[in-house]
């Protein structure tokens, strides 16, 4: 079930650190061989700080108890290296450290850097220190302290560029505490400044989009409100495009985000087309479900598609999040993905349908349900007036009452705004007439 | 001339006699070998007609035997007529003729022979060609004087009696004109055309025609002569450089050949410097050139001279010159690379003596000079003369083989451009290539490549051989080389396995240097190769990615015709692929004024209403692409019109008696009803009887009659995978029969089983029951499935003629508050809220029409090829598009317009109106057509 793994196509788009989440993800669906995931840890880790865990990781990998001098003395030039910039950012640490001093920051930046320079002597190469040392913490896996020291960087920070790549460290390291709602706010800020900024060149914004895209996908699909933001934010014109240009496996995600909701249904013909336009690109079986089931009507290949987006969810290191105990996992976003599923194949088939045998209509909806229970879905289905049918016991059958609208009701439906429409403009063409006559 | 010639001469010496015309030979190859006496005598004196006629007619001659005389005499005569041509007075052409006619007894008598001579046949033939033009010209004649008018009509008659004589000789004549009377033609139009080209330039050798055959030798003794014959000159003087040169080797400096490269450089476009023989001279004077700086620079005036050889337009330069012209860039990028020090500039007026630092000079050494130009130029006469050589001869294939060989000298430039750092120049180098490989499938591509690896082997020994021949040759007649460049730049193209590879090389550094034309053409040739490569996707991408369909208006015309290229080509392949909407789209707005051989550049359409100028004809003339890179017009025409027949067919079913909707495509529904208004239908013929012979078999749902007709089209042979194509065809007109029958038949049934629907069109249950689905869920059909039984069951809503009336009551009362709201609103400029944003878009699309309609023939090369329209999906912004189709759709277009450039914005509303017709799930379903 690896081929349908996006790991390899979304790991570009992200930081070292965030890929981190994914290989655990992934060992633990044992979708690959434990070693080829220990040793990308490895390789992974090689361009961080957290050397210790490498060598862990190298134990765990090659059972021996030996690490490579490479990592013994990459340690070493670590830790000294951490000590020089704790060292170099120890003035403004201290500062920062100390209550009563940061009270007497104020919202002017301007103000605070001379402050810093005039009373304490903190002048520009502090300040770079720190960012610095928030970095090297940040590589060091100290995810708490880089976003603390981060924060505090951008109030200071002069440099726009800087402060940018301050904020997306800082949205790493919360995304890595996971501290959604934080980080929830640092990606609507820097998606501000992306938009907002008159980037050097477009193509560079659209790198941004697409990091922001990656990224985010770690909070939409843990923070309550995310599956409505997701569909917010990846709708929007400008991040559309992105993904059609550079990212077309995220259309998986957003497509699976406007399955689950109930509420978006209206972006589901606009989705469509997207995933129309896209096809020859990317296709899984979700965007394929899709397809089958509003551009086919293909009922089988979409029941078939069904079984395989169920895998695929499970394969999926954001959507397949388990929740509950050890022993008895479930994975939310499946059981919602395939109920809502079920109805949209349901709603679909009754539509061009006026009569479906119940026993048919149980097997293509992917229900392993004998016939009354099917019937008992349907039966709450109609009762909860989702539907209008009616079930024929005996035959087995469910009929849909053809409905069409009366010749007449329709002549009038057609006319019955232009009364309103006339009255309306008679209205405003006398009003002023009248008006104009009593002034008089 | 002549008379020049004799006065200098004194009598007639058969050996200069001989000499001149061998002299004559030279420059005009076509000479017929062998004339007799007459001829000769003849042509001596046509040469005299050459001169120019306001050389001094009263001229008397010294020493000259009776015959003579009267050849003179007659002469003038002719000079006469052609003066009296050029103001067009018809009565002193007629005393002229008159005159002419007594003249030639006495030259009879004089000459005791039967024949007539030459120069009399010519003037006759020039007479009624002069006369048959100016009876064409209505206008003229009008305008005429009475008397003019009159001497015109008589002389009409007495020409026609007097030639009836000549009959036979004039024929001969007209068959096989003499090439001294061609050439003497030609040049005249040559130098008209100049003076069209470059007045100042006519100006200046007028005034200096007189003494610029001298000043470019150092006091020589025929100057004193007074004007002598260029061409004897030539020799004579050749004869001096060789001794002026041979003398000592060592002697030649530096500045002898300095001056020597400016005289004749200034002798450069005065009339009567022979353009042929300066290229002699400079080509001879390389050779002693005394550093390489100096012979670079030289070899740039021999460059520059070879353009000048041919000074027309129209015209293109002579192959074999063509062919040294690229052997002289080679040597001077031979130099180049061997002294990286020299550097070539057209910016900076070098210092006088720059090219006197020898090859041991450290530093840099300015050359004046312009590679690219000189590239352009080459290649630009490549085409042209691609252009003019007839395409079924063998002359064409010949030259075709030659692309090679501008190929080398291509790539050298931009090699040696990216060596020195100027990237933008090399992308225009770069885009030269690009423009010889975009539009060759990949086994043309190996062909070339084939040929070239062929002929580069060869090549580089007949080349050799041949250049060492003509090397061996001029080595008898001058010193040795004094600054020998061994062959350095490779002298065979190097071509990447794939022309794709190539293509992205060239295309990613255009992109990356290239101006914004540059570019804009760049993408266009790429979008033409991934075309043709049949990757529809990547090219479709490509084009919305690019924009440039919001601005091809502006661009130039030749890129305009490139860009109709490729939507023809995009429309091919997405045809190929079985898109047949896009396809449409692509194709459908060529074929719209049905002028799709000019939009092409592919040959001339005529237009009843509007007569074209000669100088639109002649620019006309001067786009016109080469053969071999012609798009068949034929293939496109059958794609195009099945493309439209498929959307057509059914779209005309459904809405049979539904006035409302509007047709898909006109251009096909004319053509319809063209055909259907004949009385008498015989078998198919053209392209088009065979599509309308499909769409009236589709029309009834007889799939396979229309399948058979289609399939016959000889077309198909030309694809390369045309049985998949053909496949992809049927499938496509049985989908489209099965939706034709169920439009149109509907109302006849109660019910229809899906397993009879398939046994009729010959489809799978499932591919049928998807499509009924689809038009149920469009509610296109009014019907619904029953499952159990597998029947489709169709609900019936017939309306009553008072009902569809009432409907159709309904609509235009609507139409009616709307206008009343329109109206309030023009009145008081504040809008009515409740005004349904569907009005204002179909306002746009009037407008938008209105636009189209203003088309002149200027701009109308690329008019209305903007928003080729895939069902709104234009640019990336296109994305904003769809969803603006999508809410024009549902009737609730509105906000997403703001954002868009105006041209999809029109596309857009364009589409949407067309797409409006169909109910809220139209985009999906639009979607799934796709």
């Amino acid at each position: 079930m690896a081929n349908h793994d996006l790991t390899s196509r979304i790991a570009p788009q992200l930081d070292r650190h965030l890929v981190f989440p994914l290989l655990e993800f992934l060992q633990e669906r044992e979708l690959y061989p434990n070693d080829e995931i220990l040793k990308a840890k490895i390789q992974l880790l090689s361009h961080t700080n957290m050397v210790d865990y490498a060598m862990d990781i190298h134990k765990a990998l090659y059972h021996t108890e030996d690490v490579p001098q490479a990592m013994v003395d990459r340690r070493v030039e670590v830790v000294s290296r951490l000590k020089s910039l704790e060292e170099s950012a120890a003035p403004l640490i201290s500062f920062l450290q100390d209550a009563n001093l940061v009270q007497e920051l104020r919202p002017d930046r301007q103000y605070n850097i001379q402050m810093l320079h005039d009373r304490f002597q903190i002048g520009a190469d502090q300040i770079e220190a720190l960012y610095q040392y928030a970095k090297f913490q940040f590589e060091c896996g100290n995810y708490s302290g880089a976003a603390d020291y981060l924060y505090q960087y951008r109030a200071l920070c002069t440099n726009s560029e800087r402060s940018l790549s301050a904020l997306w460290g800082k949205l790493a390291a919360e995304i890595l505490m996971q501290n959604w709602d934080v980080a929830l706010e640092e990606l609507n800020r820097l998606k501000e400044i992306i938009d907002s900024k008159s980037f050097s060149s477009p193509l560079n914004q659209l790198q941004n989009r697409i990091w922001l895209m990656h990224w985010s996908l770690f909070i939409f699909f843990n923070h309550e409100n995310g599956r409505n933001s997701i569909i917010d934010l990846f709708f929007q014109d400008r991040y559309l495009n992105a993904i059609q240009t550079n990212a077309h496996h995220l259309l998986r995600y957003l497509a699976t985000a406007v399955i689950v909701n109930k509420r978006r249904r209206n972006m589901l013909k606009e989705l469509v087309k997207v995933i129309q336009q896209e096809q020859h690109c990317y296709k899984d079986p979700i965007t394929e479900l899709l397809e089958s089931l509003y551009v086919n009507y293909d009922f089988d290949e979409a029941q078939k598609k069904l079984k395989e987006c169920e895998q695929v969810i499970l394969n999926d290191p954001f959507l397949g999040k388990r929740v509950g105990d050890s022993n008895f996992a479930t994975v939310p976003l499946r059981d919602e993905f395939l109920e809502n599923t079920r109805l949209f194949i349901f709603e679909t088939y009754c539509r061009i349908h006026r009569c479906i045998d119940i026993s048919v209509l149980a097997e293509k909806l992917n229900l392993n349900m004998t016939y009354d229970e099917s019937l008992a879905w349907i039966t709450n289905l109609i009762r909860n007036s989702k539907l209008e049918a009616k079930i024929d016991a005996a035959l087995g059958t469910v009929t849909m009452p053809v409905v069409h609208q009366n010749v007449h009701e329709q002549i009038i439906e057609s006319m019955k705004n232009l009364n309103t429409r006339t009255y309306l403009l008679a209205k405003n063409i006398v009003e002023p007439a009248q008006v104009a006559q009593a002034s008089r | 001339m002549a008379s020049r010639f004799w006065t200098q001469g004194g009598d007639s010496d058969t050996e200069e006699e001989e000499e001149e015309n061998s002299e004559y030979d030279g420059s005009d190859a076509e000479q017929p070998a062998g004339d007799n006496s007459g001829a000769a005598a003849g042509s001596r004196y046509l040469r005299g007609q050459a001169s120019d006629s306001d050389d001094s007619d009263g001229q008397h001659r010294v020493v000259k035997s009776a015959r003579d005389k009267r050849f003179d005499e007659m002469a003038a005569t002719v000079d006469q007529m052609k003066n009296a041509m050029k103001i067009n007075d018809w009565v002193s052409l007629q005393e002229s003729f008159e005159k002419i006619n007594k003249q030639l007894e006495k030259v009879v008598r004089v000459t005791e022979s039967v024949k007539v001579p030459n120069l009399y046949i010519k003037a006759l033939v020039m007479l009624e060609d002069f006369l048959a033009q100016a009876l064409a010209n209505k206008d003229a004649k009008k305008k005429m004087s009475s008397s003019n008018a009159k001497a015109l009509n008589s002389m009409k008659q007495k020409l026609k009696k007097n030639n009836k004589q000549y009959e036979e000789i004039i024929a001969k004549y007209r068959e096989m004109p003499e090439s001294e009377d061609d050439g003497t033609a030609d040049e005249d139009e040559e130098s008209d055309s100049e003076v069209e080209e470059d007045p100042s330039k006519i100006v200046m050798s007028d005034e200096e025609n007189e003494d610029d055959d001298d000043d470019d030798e150092d006091g020589h003794d025929e100057a004193t002569e007074g004007d002598g014959v260029w061409e004897r000159k030539m020799s004579k003087k050749d004869k001096l450089m060789d001794k002026q040169f041979m003398k000592d080797p060592s002697e030649i400096t530096w500045d002898i050949v300095n001056q020597k490269l400016k005289e004749i450089v200034a002798a450069r476009g005065k009339k009567g410097t022979g353009r042929v023989e300066q290229v002699e001279q400079l080509t001879f004077l390389t050779r002693v050139a005394k550093t390489p700086a100096q012979k670079l620079e030289i070899l740039f005036s021999v460059i520059s001279s070879q353009f000048d050889i041919n000074p027309s337009l129209l015209g293109h330069m002579p192959i074999n010159v063509w062919k040294k012209c690229v052997g002289n860039m080679l040597l001077a990028l031979d130099i180049l690379e061997q002294y990286p020090n020299i550097v070539v500039d057209d910016t900076v007026e070098p210092e006088e003596n720059e090219t006197q630092k020898g090859a041991d000079h450290n530093g840099t050494i300015r050359v004046w000079g312009n590679l690219v130009a000189f590239l352009d130029r080459l290649d630009s006469e490549f085409f042209k003369s691609l252009q003019c050589i007839d395409p079924y001869t063998r002359e064409y294939v010949e030259r075709l083989r030659d692309e090679p060989l501008f190929f080398v000298i291509a790539q050298n430039v931009q090699d040696y451009l990216e060596r020195i750092g100027d990237f933008k120049a090399s992308s225009k180098v770069a885009l030269r290539r690009l423009e010889l490989i975009y539009y060759k499938p990949q086994e043309v591509y190996d062909a070339m490549r084939k040929l070239a690896e062929q002929t580069g082997t060869e090549d580089g020994l007949g080349n050799g051989d041949e250049s060492e021949k003509n090397l061996s040759m001029e080595e008898n007649r001058g010193p040795p080389v004094f600054v020998s460049i061994p062959e350095l730049v490779p002298r065979k193209p190097t071509f990447s396995e794939s022309s794709r590879a190539l293509v992205d090389a060239l295309v990613s550094l255009i992109y990356s240097y290239g101006d914004e034309r540059t570019k804009a053409r760049a993408m266009l040739c790429d979008i033409y190769h991934h075309a043709i490569f049949d990757e529809f996707s990547i090219a479709r991408d490509l084009l919305l990615m690019s924009h440039l369909q919001d601005g091809i208006q502006l661009m130039d015309i030749s890129s305009q015709i490139l860009f109709n290229r490729v939507m023809a080509q995009l429309g091919l392949c997405a045809f190929r692929a079985g898109l047949i909407q896009e396809a449409h789209g692509c194709l459908f707005e060529l074929y719209q004024g049905g002028r799709v051989k000019e939009l092409l550049a592919q040959g001339f359409s005529q237009n009843r209403y509007h007569e074209k100028t000669p100088e639109q004809e002649k620019a006309e003339r001067r786009r016109q692409m080469p053969y071999h890179m012609h798009i068949n017009l034929e293939l496109l025409e059958a794609t195009h019109l099945i493309s439209a027949m498929l959307l057509e067919v059914p779209n005309m079913a459904a809405t049979a008696y539904d006035p409302k909707r509007k047709p898909i495509s006109k251009t096909f529904r004319r053509l319809l009803e063209v055909s259907e208004r004949q009385t008498f239908m015989g078998p198919p013929e053209s392209v088009r009887d065979h599509v309308m012979a499909a769409t009236r078999a589709l029309s009834k749902g007889d799939y396979q009659k229309a399948f058979d007709v289609i399939s016959s089209l000889e077309i198909w042979k030309l694809l390369r995978n045309c049985d998949s194509i053909l496949q992809m065809v049927k499938s496509k007109i049985k989908e489209e029969a099965l939706r034709t029958y169920l439009f149109a038949f509907a109302s006849c049934y109660d019910s229809l089983s899906l397993e009879q629907l398939t046994s009729m069109f010959d489809l799978s249950k499932a591919h049928a029951h998807s499509i009924v689905s689809k038009m149920m869920v469009m509610e296109e059909l009014q019907a619904s499935w029953d499952q159990p039984t597998k029947c489709l069951v169709f609900h019936n809503l017939e309306q009553t003629r008072l009902q569809s009336l009432l409907f159709q009551m309904a609509d235009k009362l609507v139409i009616l508050a709307e206008n009343n709201e329109r109206a309030f609103e023009v009145r008081t400029g504040g809008g009515l809220e409740g005004l349904p944003p569907k009005r204002r878009e179909g306002q746009d699309y009037t407008a938008y029409g209105a636009n189209r309609w203003q088309d002149n023939s200027a701009s109308g090369v690329s008019q209305g090829r903007q928003g080729s329209g895939y069902g709104g999906r234009l640019g990336y912004n296109g994305r904003t598009g769809g969803s603006a189709q999508a809410g024009a759709g549902s009737r609730g277009a509105g906000g997403h317009y703001g954002s868009m450039g105006r041209t999809s914005y029109r596309a857009t509303a364009m589409r949407a109106s067309q797409v409006e017709g169909f109910a809220g799930m139209v985009n999906l379903s639009r979607a799934g057509r796709i």
